[in-house]
């Protein structure tokens, strides 16, 4: 049907189109009309109950809106990880910055291990504990500009800091092992951090609920530092013996229950 | 049935009392938070969002003591929305990210009933069209659309807003205000403003707080009440009123104070009333001085 300002769709082609009745080639040219005439848009709610297309409209606007989550993330998501855990880690300050300070302390730790080798069981011991440390207070903002309204979720604190804490853990821990097996010389060292790193990191999570980020890494560090430090040139025995590694097992499961408890009371601050 | 309770809660920072002790009941409906800076409108709404634990006293939103076991306090939770004053947005989220985000932490679990959510709380604050582009390109009116639909996810019973019509134009102002009292039906939206057109709009009962204590709580026909027979306009200005100004019509209105021979009484607004009730304020605490 033409009209003076060009041609539109009449009653008969618009009753054959609902029905489904009209060949491709007419469809598709009626398809293209529609789109780009807001005349036959109108008229076009007359003929074809609106209701279902609507629904359809907002599901593929849903579709077309649905975020879809970083490369890494996906894979992990293809690998199990639920994918509203796979939505907090990318909400959150997401998992590029903790591996990135992973990635940096695993190096320096193996620079200074490997190239002085006079001192590589103290630099490996001082280093090697704090980069789990490091990693995941890189994965707590103290600045996160969602943590009032974070605060007010019923989310599981707990459960988004440990969330946090693996995705940084599973960057630094495979990392400084391989640096512990390649540097030459360190034999057993390459493996007995493993279990202080744990220790300083659960420690670090217990002090998060008191301090921030930045605080919480500065006395753990601080702490550890002194405790190497105090051990002077035999700084392997303060990890490397059967002893030294019950202790840190104890400390890391009281620390553990602490945390549990800490998450649970009412005032928390810091970093979770 | 009270929606929340502040049964003598009260909180200090420090030496400093930010709100002193408070009893207070909020039933269904929009309740407007009226006050100057520092006087603990935001401290009462952090309470009552359960981001602050109070010094002393109890809280219970929706039946669930805040002040109770961590259980209770994550029931409570679970019935509230919270607007804080500022929302600072994570970097490179677009608006439906944001919100699917915040979803996830308010334990939307199943992804299609959360997107569902999500698009229903974007189409709510007209932003259904907005949903895939970055925060960074929003306006900021549109920033704090988003912010407030995030409290609006799951329609819960207390929703709780830090002026939310900052930075909104008049039409969104109005739409915002739409939304609100189709959600004060089934619960309680309690907001804290500076703008006295809101409450006088849109709120069921008006709490006027000075100091970190309640000055006035009542209806907004009550408190326009406090100003009746005192707000006047007139050539010149009265000098004992509590403040007066020049309007476009080049006369000056008056608020409080002794009516000059030309001076002509006029309805009073929330405006007036509040300041009315600031200027008696001010005068008591320069008495006491």
């Amino acid at each position: 049907m033409m009209t003076s300002t060009g041609w539109h769709v009449g009653p008969k082609l618009w009753a054959r189109y609902a029905a489904g009745g009209l060949d491709y080639v007419t469809e598709s040219a009626v398809d293209a009309h529609v789109v780009g005439c807001a005349e036959c848009r109108q008229a076009a709610r007359s003929y074809v109950d609106p209701a279902p297309l609507e629904q359809v409209w907002a599901a593929v606007g849903t579709e077309t809106a649905r975020p879809r989550l970083p490369f890494v993330l996906r894979g992990l998501v293809r690998i199990g990880l639920p994918e509203r855990h796979a939505v907090v880690l990318g909400g959150s300050s997401g998992l590029h910055r903790p591996w990135v300070v992973a990635v940096a302390s695993a190096l320096l730790c193996a620079l200074l291990s490997g190239f002085l080798p006079e001192y590589q069981d103290r630099f490996f011991v001082l280093l090697a504990p704090l980069v789990p440390v490091l990693a995941v207070a890189a994965a707590y903002d103290a600045t996160d500009p969602m943590r009032e309204l974070f605060t007010t979720t019923a989310h599981s604190k707990l459960g988004i800091a440990l969330l946090r804490t693996a995705a940084a853990l599973s960057a630094a821990v495979p990392l400084t092992t391989v640096v512990g097996l390649l540097v030459p010389g360190l034999e057993s060292l390459a493996f007995a951090w493993l279990v202080p790193g744990l220790c300083l990191t659960v420690t670090m999570l217990v002090l998060l609920t008191w301090w921030d980020a930045a605080t919480t890494t500065g006395v753990v560090a601080t702490g550890w530092a002194c405790a190497v430090g105090i051990t002077g040139r035999d700084a392997s025995a303060l990890i490397d013996t059967a002893r030294m590694q019950g202790i840190f097992v104890a400390v890391t499961l009281a620390m553990a229950c602490l945390l549990v408890l800490r998450t649970a009371s009412t005032r928390l601050r810091g970093g979770f | 049935m009270s929606t929340a309770i502040l049964d003598g809660v009260s909180k200090t920072f420090g030496r400093t009392t930010a709100l002193r002790r408070t009893d207070l009941e909020l039933a269904n409906g929009v309740i407007g938070l009226l006050g100057p800076n520092g006087a603990g409108k935001t401290t009462m709404l952090r309470l009552l969002a359960t981001s602050l634990p109070p010094t002393t006293g109890r809280i219970v939103v929706a039946g669930h003591e805040v002040t109770g076991s961590m259980a209770q306090r994550k029931a409570a939770r679970r019935c509230l929305g919270y607007l804080p004053q500022e929302v600072t947005f994570p970097r490179g989220m677009t608006a439906f990210t944001f919100l699917d985000y915040v979803a996830v932490l308010k334990e939307w679990n199943i992804t299609a009933t959360r997107h569902r959510e999500v698009g229903r709380v974007l189409d709510l604050v007209q932003l259904g069209d907005r949903a895939t582009r970055r925060i960074s390109k929003l306006s900021g009116g549109q920033r704090r659309r988003l912010a407030v639909a995030q409290a609006l996810m799951g329609s819960p019973e207390l929703v709780i807003l830090d002026e939310p019509t900052t930075g909104l134009d008049p039409e969104q102002r109005a739409s915002l205000r739409r939304i609100l009292s189709g959600l004060a039906r089934a619960g309680a939206v309690l907001l804290s403003t500076h703008q006295t057109e809101d409450v006088s709009a849109l709120c069921d009962r008006v709490i006027v707080l000075d100091d970190g204590a309640i000055m006035f709580d009542g209806t907004v026909a009550d408190l326009i009440e406090v100003a009746r027979g005192r707000v006047h306009v007139s050539p010149e200005a009265s000098l004992s009123a509590v403040t007066s100004w020049r309007s476009g019509t080049g006369a000056v209105r008056s608020v409080g104070g002794i009516p000059g021979p030309n001076a002509t009484l006029v309805e009073p607004t929330v405006e007036d009333a509040y300041l009315l009730l600031r200027g008696q304020q001010t005068d008591h605490e320069g008495a006491l001085s």
